[in-house]
């Protein structure tokens, strides 16, 4: 799998393999798994405000839809690419990448969750687990391309 | 007949102002916690990247002080970019 920017100001995925489109579709997979709630986590530190019932019944609901369809816009977009497992290619739009880097944020922070990939070291990973590494990291390096050639 | 005594009773409170809070999340990107911060509120790089060395640095720092409704606003937006944010009186 090849990501470049480019000249229109996106990202354009090269999917080489059957592996690759697996990669690909887990993203939402991997921020769905584990069942981690990410509104009431970044709104955590928000529990002993006073306006806190509020909060919860108000602006939890809409921050969960937006991070809801950030993952669906990333299925979606996969799934239009391709629904074979030969070679493709998927473009991230500039428009549309602060979707994909929220999307790929997700995926990393559940699997950082599940696995604490932080505080493991690599040799005494199991199977499941680094693998679960190695697509963390690919998360990382879209979105370190995504801030640094599109976003910014 | 019976008089009515109103009392009037005024109450006075200052408007004290709010704190928006971000905090530390070692999963997010320090190049992201940056952008977002320019994003939101329009600082330039330098004070946004300050206040983001804070955060990781220091576990938090204050990013805006103001009335509330317009704190809830911003703490809103921030947690919709996945930043951990919080409200808090000013001292």
């Amino acid at each position: 799998m090849k990501v470049a920017p480019v000249l229109k100001g996106g990202l354009r995925i090269d999917v080489e393999s059957a592996m690759d489109w697996m990669v690909l579709r887990c993203i939402p997979y991997d921020a769905r798994a584990g069942g981690l709630d990410l509104a009431d986590r970044v709104s955590a530190p928000m529990d002993g405000d006073e306006g806190i019932g509020d909060w919860r019944e108000f602006v939890l609901p809409d921050l969960r839809d937006g991070f809801n369809a950030q993952l669906a816009a990333i299925e979606a977009a996969v799934d239009a690419a391709g629904d074979e497992d030969g070679p493709g290619q998927v473009f991230i739009l500039k428009e549309d990448a602060e979707l994909w880097y929220g999307g790929l944020n997700q995926a990393r922070l559940a699997l950082e969750e599940r696995y604490d990939l932080s505080n493991a070291v690599l040799a005494e990973m199991t199977p499941g687990k680094r693998s679960a590494w190695f697509r963390s990291q690919f998360y990382l390096h879209v979105q370190s391309l995504l801030l640094d050639h599109v976003m910014r | 007949m019976s008089d009515t005594l109103t009392q009037l009773r005024e109450s006075v409170s200052l408007d004290v102002p709010w704190n928006v809070i971000v905090h530390d999340d070692p999963v997010n990107l320090m190049g992201y916690v940056t952008w977002v911060l320019m994003k939101i509120f329009g600082y330039p790089e330098n004070r946004a990247a300050a206040m983001m060395m804070e955060v990781h640095k220091r576990g938090r720092s204050v990013v805006w002080s103001g009335e509330r409704e317009k704190a809830e606003f911003y703490a809103q937006q921030l947690q919709a970019h996945q930043l951990k944010t919080s409200l808090e009186k000013a001292e």
